[in-house]
């Protein structure tokens, strides 16, 4: 129906018009706090990041070794406990360059959000499916030099700042 | 450590908020509808000629016969007092030291939901109440610039 449209009624407001009142509103903010239980594996995987480490877990069934943790392997459905550091260095499996942040902000230099293929970590079969892959950011890289396969190695925060977070990692740099 | 257990040092829980600030703007009705109770201090109904209906607050259409409404009214500050009740919590469940009144009143065929400042005991369904405005500089173009209805004190 909308189709017979070529032109919407009425006009975008812009943000001098609220600030000097030619239309009214109402400002309200939701109170939306939540707590998320980490539960056994992301609190373990948590705790790593802490002291510095990225923690995976290996299945001692079929060998698998998967990050972030989990308790039960996804592909032989059995326990998985055997808690493994492994290094923080890998490889980028796939990126993205954003010009614009999470609140629609144009910014000029972009945000580069990445799945990081940790070294040690299992791959399944020939394709790059991973099972060791951590979204996170890359930094100190020119935007036009990212690309798939590009080495790279976590840039971690002084740890009397680290809290348990995937923050605790600043973002991944390339290895020169 | 057995997959049961839980490290230690672990965090329990992770803590976070959702900013979720919006801004709500009344839109060409409401706008006209709050313009004229912060700089006018009128309440203002819509009239439907043909289904003989006054819409509180005033609406841009009928929801009976979906035609236009074009005579918009001052319905004046004094309405009836069509329900009431009393809180005795607030909006966070913790008991309120003084209860409060709300209720609606009622303008043309429509009304107001506000609050009530009166003894839930000296209460009549049906009688008038008046709206008291915020003196104009305080306005903001909200519902609040009315404080609250007051039963009308016989002179």
């Amino acid at each position: 129906m909308t189709v017979r449209f070529k032109q919407f009624p009425g006009v975008s407001l812009s943000e001098e018009e609220f600030r000097d009142g030619k239309v009214l509103y109402q400002m309200d903010e939701l109170k939306a706090e939540y707590a998320w239980d980490t539960g056994i594996a992301i609190g373990t995987y948590l705790a790593g990041l802490k002291r510095g480490v990225i923690l995976g877990v290996r299945c001692s069934h079929c060998r698998k070794v998967v990050v972030p943790p989990r308790t039960v392997c996804e592909w032989c459905f059995r326990p998985m406990d055997e808690y493994v550091e492994l290094p923080d260095t890998g490889t980028v499996n796939t990126f993205s360059l954003c010009y614009i942040t999470w609140d629609m902000r144009r910014i000029s230099q972009p945000e580069i959000p990445a799945v990081i293929h940790i070294d040690g970590t299992s791959e399944l079969g020939p394709a790059s499916v991973v099972m060791g892959g951590i979204l996170h950011k890359l930094g100190e890289v020119d935007p036009n030099e990212v690309h798939i396969g590009m080495r790279v190695q976590a840039v971690w925060k002084p740890e009397s700042e680290r809290t348990g977070a995937i923050t605790d990692i600043l973002y991944f740099k390339p290895i020169r | 450590m057995t997959f049961l257990e839980r490290d230690a040092h672990a965090p329990q829980a992770w803590f976070g908020s959702l900013p979720a600030a919006h801004r709500y703007t009344y839109g060409l009705t409401g706008e006209r509808f709050f313009r004229a109770l912060k700089d006018e201090g009128k309440i203002l109904g819509s009239y439907c000629p043909k289904c003989d209906h006054t819409y509180v607050p005033a609406t841009v259409f009928c929801e009976r016969c979906l035609g236009e409404l074009t005579d918009w009214r001052d319905m004046g500050l004094v309405g009836e007092l069509h329900t009431f009740t009393v809180l005795y919590v607030d909006y966070e469940g913790r008991p309120l030291e003084k209860p409060q009144v709300v209720g609606l009143v009622s303008f043309g065929d429509g009304g107001i939901v506000h609050f009530l400042n009166a003894d839930p005991e000296t209460l009549i369904i049906g009688m008038p109440m008046r709206a008291v405005l915020k003196p104009p500089a305080e306005r903001q173009g909200s519902i609040l610039d009315i404080q609250y209805f007051e039963p009308v004190q016989e002179a």
